[in-house]
C-alpha cells in the first residue's frame, strides 16, 4: 500500500479583501500556500499580485478577510508579532535589491541573522559565510551594494532572505531588473532552495520565472482565477483548476508531470487561454 | 515664467516644513538682534536726553543746604556753562516694614520740571500737580520694596515723632538715580507737604533732626571749554569752596552707565544669542540646501534634460531659501519696535525709566543689509552646486555610500548600525555636530553666567563689593556694644574671618572716588599687580581707563584738605560706583585723613553664610546706632530676578532651537534613508528599535560636537562674559569649572537631541514598508 503523507497548508488566506481609497485591489481571494511549494503568483499589472504577496505576508494589513501562518492569525497581529515574523519566519527578496546601501554585502547578509534570533552569533557569521560562497559571492561580499553587478546585488538579497531559514521565502519579482544571464542565476537559486525544500511564493510576469514554479496561480482584478500545476502531488490529477479552495489535501510525493519542453508549452497554452 | 512658477510651487510643495522652520529661526534671530539693538540705543538715547530735558548737568552736586555763595562762585567760572541748584530734603523713610539703608531726596513737584509720570497700566499720563499727601515714586521701587500705588511711605524728619507719610499715587521717571543699581531715591511730592516736612524738621530741636536740607547742583560744562572732564572737575575743586558743602558728585557718564547696566546686560546678551542663532540659521540652511540637492539631483537632472537651465534650476531654491531668509529679517526689522517696547516696559521696575523706543534706522538699515549678504552669500555658495549637475551624468550615476568598517554584534547592533550611517555618511552630520558644539558653548555661557550670580545674587554683589562678606556692622557711636554684638553674630554662626573697611570721599588728582580702606589688604579682589600698602593704592579697571592710568604712576589723593602721593600698585575689582574707586591700606589713608572717627564698618564671614539674614533681622530689631547690612541692596533681588528669567528664557529658547535643528535634520535624514529604513523594516527590526537607532545616532554626532563645545566653552566662557561684564565696570569674571556651566549642558544637549530625535522618528512607525519600497521603486 503507498504511503501518503498529508500537506496541510503553511498560510492561508480567507475572503482576503484590500482596498486602497476607493479601488478594491484585492477581491475576496481564498487562498492557500502548501509547505515545500514554489508557489508562482502571476497576472498582469495592476492585477494585485503583489499586494496579496504583501497581505499573505503581513507586510500589508488586508482590509478583510483572514490570513492565518500556520494555525496563527496574522490578520490584525500587532506590530511586534509582524516584525518578530519577519524576523524569524519570512524571507523576502525584491525587484529591486533593497541592500542597506552603507552595509557590505556580506554585513547586509549578517545583519538579517543578527537581527532574527534562531542562530547564535557564532552561526550567523559561519552561515552567512557559506551562503556567501553557495550564491558564489566569495569576490564581492566585501563590496557595497553600489560597487556590485545587480546580480551579484540580487544573490546577496536572496542570501540575506535565507539567512535565518525562513519557513516561507516571498519574493515580489526578482527578476524584473535583472538582464537574462543574472535572472537565470537568480532563478537557479531559487530552484536550488526549492529542491531543498524551501517554500517559495514568487510573484512575477515572466513566463521564465513562472516555469520554476510548481504551482501557478492566476490573478485578475483582485481575484485567482486559474491554477496550473506543473508538478504532480500524489495521484491529483494535473492541469488546470478553479482557486485552490479544493486542494486542501495533497500528498508530498510529487513529480514532475511533463518534460521541460511539456511544461514550457502547458505554461503557454494555459497562459493564452486566460487570455495573456 | 509658468515654467518657472510650476518647478517654484512644486519645490514649495516638497520642502515647506524646512522653508518654514529656517524662516521661523531667521525671524526670531533677527527679532533679537534688532530688538537687542534698538533697545541698547534707545536706552543710552532715553536717559541721556531725559537728563538734559530734566536739567542734569554733566556733573551733579549733592550739597547741604543750599549754599549760595558756591553757586555764584560756581557760575562765574569761565569753563561753565550754567548751574541750576534744585533744592532737595534728605530724610530715611520706611516702606512696607522696611527701613531704607539710604536717604531718600524729596523733591517739590511745580511742574516747572517736567517730569514723565506713569501709571498703573505703564502708561505715560500727564501730571501737572501733586495732591497733598500724595507721592509718586521711582517704579523701581517696586522691585526694591515691593511698593506699589495705594502703599504708604513714611519719612523719619525728627527723632521726637517727627515723621510724615504718604500714600503712592504714581511713578515718575528719575533718570538721574531711578534705576533699581542705585539705592539713593527721588521723591516728589506736592510743594505744601514739602513745606510742611520743612517746618517740622525747623519745630525740632537740632540734635533730634534726622532730615536735612540740601540741593543738588547740576553743573555744565561749556560746550567751547578745552577742559577734559577731570580737568574742569579739578577746577571747580580749586577755584570754588564746592568740598566745603559736597556730600557727593556723579558725572553724567557714570550716572549713565549705572541706569542702563541691567538694560545693556540684557541688551548684550540678547546680541550674542542672536548672533549665536543667527550662525545657526546659516549652518541649517546650507544643510538644508545640501541635502535637498542630493536628494533632488535626479529630478534636476531630468529637468536639465527637458532643456532647463542650471540657473533656472537655481533661482528656484534661491527664492526658497533666500526670500525664506530676506522676508524673516525684514520681519524681525519690522517687528523689533513692539518686541523692544515690550522688554522695556517689562524692564521698567529694574530700570526706572518707561524707555521711549526709537528705531535707529541707520545702524539697523547697516545690520539688515549685513545680515542678507551673508545671508545671501550662503544661499548662492550651496547652490552654485546645482549648476555643475549635467544631466545624463546624474542619470547614469548610481547611489554610493561610503566604505566604513566597524563591527556587527547582535548585542550592540543598534549602536553598531547608528554607527555605521555617522560614518557612512559623516558629511550629513556635520553640521549637526556644528550647532551642538556652539548650543553647547551657549548654554555653558548661559550656565557660567548662573553660577556666577548665585541664587540670590553673590556673584554681583561681589563684584560690587571691595571685598567679600557675609554681614557688615557699623558702629555710630562709643555706645554701642560691639563685644555683645560679635557675640550674638557668633551665637548664630562662628565669625570664620573679619575684617574692617571704611568708604571715604577722596580726589585722586583732583577726580573724586571713592577710597575703600582696608585695615587688611588681603581682602582686595586683586586682578593684575601687587596688593597696596602705606606708601601705594589700588585702581579700579575703570579708573585706571579714566584717568589714563598705569600701574607704577604716581598719583596724589586728598581728603579733609591733606594730600599726600602714592603709587599705583595693582588694579583691584569693585563695580561699586561703576568702578570710580580707588582701594587703600588703612595706614596710607592715615596720611591725608582721621581714621578715629566712627568711619569703620566691620565685616564678618560667617561659616554658615545663610545665617547672615537672620543676624541682621536680631540685631536691626535689638540694637540702636548701628548700621547693619548684608552683602546686597535693595535693589538687587530686582536685578537678580530679571537676570534670572534671562538665563531661563534662553534655556527654553535653546531647547526651541534643538526641536527646529532636529525636526530640519531628521526629516531629511529619515527622507534620505527611508529605503534602508525600510529594508530593517522587512528584515524583522521593530520600528522602536529604528527609532531607538535613529535617536542613538543624534546621541553620538550630538555628544561629539558638545564634547568639542565643553572644550571651547572651557576655555571661552569666562572670557567671553568677561568680555561684556568689562564694559559695565565688572572687571573681572570667574565662574570656573562647574556643573551647570560645564557638565549640564554636555549632557543636557545630546540628551535633549537624542530624545527629540527619538520624538520625530515617530513617523516611521505610521509609514508601512511597503509604501517606503514602492517609493523607492519610483
Amino acid at each position: 500500500m503507498e504511503h501518503k503523507k498529508v500537506k496541510t497548508p503553511i498560510i492561508s488566506g480567507k475572503n482576503i479583501v484590500k482596498t486602497f481609497g476607493e479601488t478594491k485591489v484585492l477581491n475576496e481571494i481564498n487562498i492557500e500556500i502548501y509547505d515545500g511549494d514554489f508557489t508562482v503568483i502571476m497576472g498582469t499589472s495592476g492585477s494585485g499580485k503583489s499586494t496579496l504577496l504583501y497581505c499573505l505576508s503581513g507586510m500589508e494589513q488586508a482590509t478583510e478577510g483572514t490570513i492565518l501562518y500556520g494555525d496563527r492569525n496574522i490578520t490584525g497581529a500587532s506590530e511586534k508579532e509582524l516584525t518578530k515574523l519577519r524576523a524569524d519566519e519570512f524571507g523576502f527578496v525584491f525587484q529591486k535589491t533593497h541592500l542597506v546601501s552603507n552595509l557590505t554585502l556580506y554585513e547586509n547578509i549578517v545583519m538579517a541573522g543578527l537581527i532574527g534570533s534562531r542562530l547564535g552569533e557564532k552561526e550567523v557569521k559561519e552561515r552567512a559565510k557559506e551562503l556567501a560562497l553557495q550564491m558564489n559571492l566569495q569576490d564581492a561580499v566585501d563590496r557595497l551594494p553600489s560597487q556590485t553587478s545587480g546580480g551579484e546585488a540580487q544573490r546577496a538579497a536572496v542570501a540575506r532572505a535565507v539567512m535565518g531559514s525562513p519557513a516561507v521565502l516571498f519574493a515580489d519579482e526578482p527578476t524584473g531588473a535583472l538582464n537574462k544571464a543574472n535572472t537565470k542565476e537568480v532563478l537557479n537559486m531559487f530552484t536550488d532552495l526549492h529542491e531543498k525544500g524551501q517554500t517559495i511564493l514568487l510573484v512575477t510576469h515572466d513566463k521564465e520565472a513562472a516555469l520554476r514554479g510548481n504551482r501557478i496561480l492566476y490573478i485578475e482584478d483582485g481575484r485567482v482565477i486559474s491554477e496550473l500545476m506543473l508538478s504532480e502531488y500524489g495521484k491529483l490529477p494535473s492541469g488546470t483548476s478553479s482557486c485552490g479552495n479544493d486542494l486542501h489535501e495533497r500528498s508530498d510525493d510529487t513529480k514532475n508531470l511533463y518534460t521541460n519542453d511539456d511544461r514550457e508549452k502547458k505554461l503557454a497554452a494555459w497562459l493564452e487561454g486566460l487570455g495573456w | 515664467m509658468g515654467k518657472y512658477k510650476i518647478l517654484l510651487k512644486a519645490a514649495w510643495k516638497r520642502q515647506k516644513f524646512t522653508v518654514l522652520a529656517i524662516f521661523v529661526m531667521v525671524v526670531i534671530a533677527a527679532l533679537c538682534l534688532f530688538s537687542a539693538i534698538t533697545l541698547y540705543t534707545s536706552g543710552a538715547t532715553a536717559v541721556e536726553s531725559e537728563m538734559d530735558r530734566l536739567g542734569f548737568g554733566d556733573f551733579t552736586v549733592w550739597v547741604s543746604g543750599q549754599p549760595e555763595k558756591l553757586l555764584a562762585e560756581i557760575g562765574q567760572m569761565a569753563d561753565v556753562e550754567s548751574v541750576v541748584q534744585q533744592e532737595i530734603i534728605y530724610a530715611g523713610y520706611e516702606v512696607n516694614g522696611n527701613y531704607s539703608d539710604n536717604e531718600g531726596q524729596l523733591i517739590s513737584y511745580d511742574g516747572t520740571i517736567p517730569y514723565h509720570f506713569i501709571d498703573r497700566n505703564g502708561e505715560n499720563v500727564d501730571l501737572s500737580e501733586i495732591p497733598v499727601g500724595s507721592i509718586y515714586i521711582s517704579p523701581a521701587m517696586e522691585s526694591m520694596f515691593d511698593v506699589h500705588i495705594g502703599d504708604t511711605i513714611q519719612f523719619n524728619l525728627s527723632r521726637t515723632n517727627g515723621r510724615k507719610a504718604f500714600t503712592v499715587a504714581g511713578y515718575f521717571e528719575d533718570a538721574f538715580m531711578g534705576s533699581s543699581m542705585i539705592d539713593m531715591k527721588s521723591f516728589l511730592v506736592n510743594s505744601a507737604d514739602y513745606e510742611e516736612v520743612l517746618q517740622i524738621m525747623a519745630d525740632a530741636a537740632a540734635i533730634d533732626v534726622l532730615g536735612r536740607s540740601g540741593a543738588m547742583l547740576h553743573i555744565s560744562k561749556d560746550p567751547s571749554s578745552t577742559l577734559s572732564d577731570t580737568e574742569f572737575y579739578e577746577e571747580l575743586q580749586e577755584h570754588t569752596e564746592l568740598a566745603r558743602y559736597m556730600d557727593f558728585t556723579y558725572r553724567k557718564d557714570s550716572i549713565l552707565s549705572y541706569m542702563l547696566l541691567l538694560q545693556n546686560i540684557v541688551s548684550g546678551f540678547m546680541i550674542i544669542f542672536s548672533v549665536v542663532l543667527f550662525v545657526i540659521c546659516l549652518i541649517m540652511m546650507k544643510h538644508s540646501l545640501m541635502l535637498v540637492i542630493e536628494q533632488e539631483k535626479s529630478d534636476m537632472a531630468i529637468l536639465r534634460t527637458m532643456g532647463l537651465t542650471g540657473s533656472i534650476l537655481r533661482s528656484i531654491y534661491v527664492t526658497l531659501y533666500g526670500g525664506s531668509g530676506f522676508v524673516g529679517v525684514v520681519l524681525g526689522a519690522v517687528f523689533c519696535k513692539t518686541l523692544a517696547k515690550n522688554i522695556a516696559r517689562g524692564m521698567v521696575t529694574s530700570t526706572g525709566m518707561l524707555v521711549e523706543v526709537r528705531t535707529p534706522l541707520g545702524l539697523l538699515t547697516g545690520v539688515f543689509v549685513i545680515c542678507m549678504l551673508v545671508l545671501a552669500a550662503a544661499v548662492f555658495t550651496q547652490t552654485g552646486k546645482i549648476l555643475r549637475i549635467a544631466p545624463m551624468q546624474i542619470l547614469r550615476e548610481t547611489k554610493s555610500a561610503a566604505k566604513v568598517q566597524s563591527p556587527f554584534s547582535r548585542r550592540y547592533l543598534l549602536i553598531h548600525i547608528a554607527v555605521r550611517e555617522v560614518l557612512a555618511n559623516w558629511s550629513k552630520y556635520i553640521s549637526l555636530c556644528l550647532v551642538a558644539m556652539i548650543l553647547t558653548v551657549f548654554l555653558s555661557v548661559i550656565g557660567h553666567m548662573g553660577v556666577w550670580l548665585g541664587p540670590n545674587g553673590e556673584g554681583l554683589m561681589n563684584s560690587f563689593s571691595v571685598a567679600e562678606h557675609d554681614l557688615g556692622v557699623q558702629p555710630f557711636n562709643q555706645t554701642v556694644p560691639m563685644d555683645e554684638i560679635e557675640r550674638v553674630i557668633n551665637w548664630y554662626s562662628p565669625v570664620v574671618e573679619q575684617y574692617e573697611l571704611a568708604m571715604q570721599s577722596v580726589t585722586v588728582n583732583g577726580q573724586e572716588y571713592t577710597a575703600n580702606v582696608l585695615d587688611d589688604t588681603k581682602w582686595f579682589h586683586m586682578l593684575s599687580g601687587n596688593v597696596c600698602d602705606d606708601n601705594s593704592i589700588l585702581i579700579t579697571d575703570t579708573v585706571a581707563r579714566e584717568m589714563n592710568l598705569q600701574i607704577g604712576d604716581a598719583v596724589r589723593v586728598s581728603a579733609s584738605g591733606k594730600t599726600g602721593e602714592y603709587e599705583v600698585s595693582g588694579i583691584y575689582q569693585c563695580a561699586n560706583g561703576m568702578g570710580t574707586n580707588i582701594g587703600m591700606s588703612i595706614g596710607g589713608y592715615a596720611k591725608i585723613d582721621d581714621i578715629t572717627g566712627y568711619i569703620w564698618c566691620r565685616h564678618y564671614i560667617l561659616e554658615d553664610g545663610s545665617a547672615r539674614d537672620y543676624v541682621y533681622d536680631y540685631l536691626e530689631e535689638h540694637y540702636r546706632g548701628i548700621d547693619v547690612h548684608t552683602n546686597s541692596w535693595s535693589g538687587l533681588s530686582g536685578i537678580v530676578f530679571v537676570m534670572h528669567m534671562l538665563i531661563v528664557l534662553l534655556y527654553v529658547v535653546t531647547a526651541v532651537i534643538i526641536l527646529i535643528t532636529v525636526a530640519l535634520v531628521a526629516g531629511k535624514l529619515l527622507q534620505s534613508e527611508k529605503s534602508n529604513m525600510a529594508i530593517y523594516k522587512s528584515l524583522g527590526l521593530h520600528t522602536g528599535k529604528l527609532r531607538i537607532s535613529f535617536a542613538l545616532r543624534f546621541l553620538i554626532v550630538v555628544f561629539g560636537g558638545a564634547v568639542l563645545g565643553f572644550v571651547a566653552a572651557g576655555i571661552l566662557a569666562d572670557p567671553l562674559i568677561g568680555a561684556v561684564f568689562k564694559s559695565f565696570g565688572i572687571g573681572e569674571f570667574a565662574a570656573g569649572f562647574s556643573m551647570l556651566g560645564n557638565v549640564v549642558p554636555l549632557v543636557v544637549i545630546p540628551v535633549l537631541f537624542a530624545l527629540s530625535a527619538w520624538i520625530y522618528s515617530a513617523r516611521l512607525s505610521r509609514v508601512s514598508i511597503v509604501e517606503l519600497i514602492a517609493e523607492d521603486d519610483e
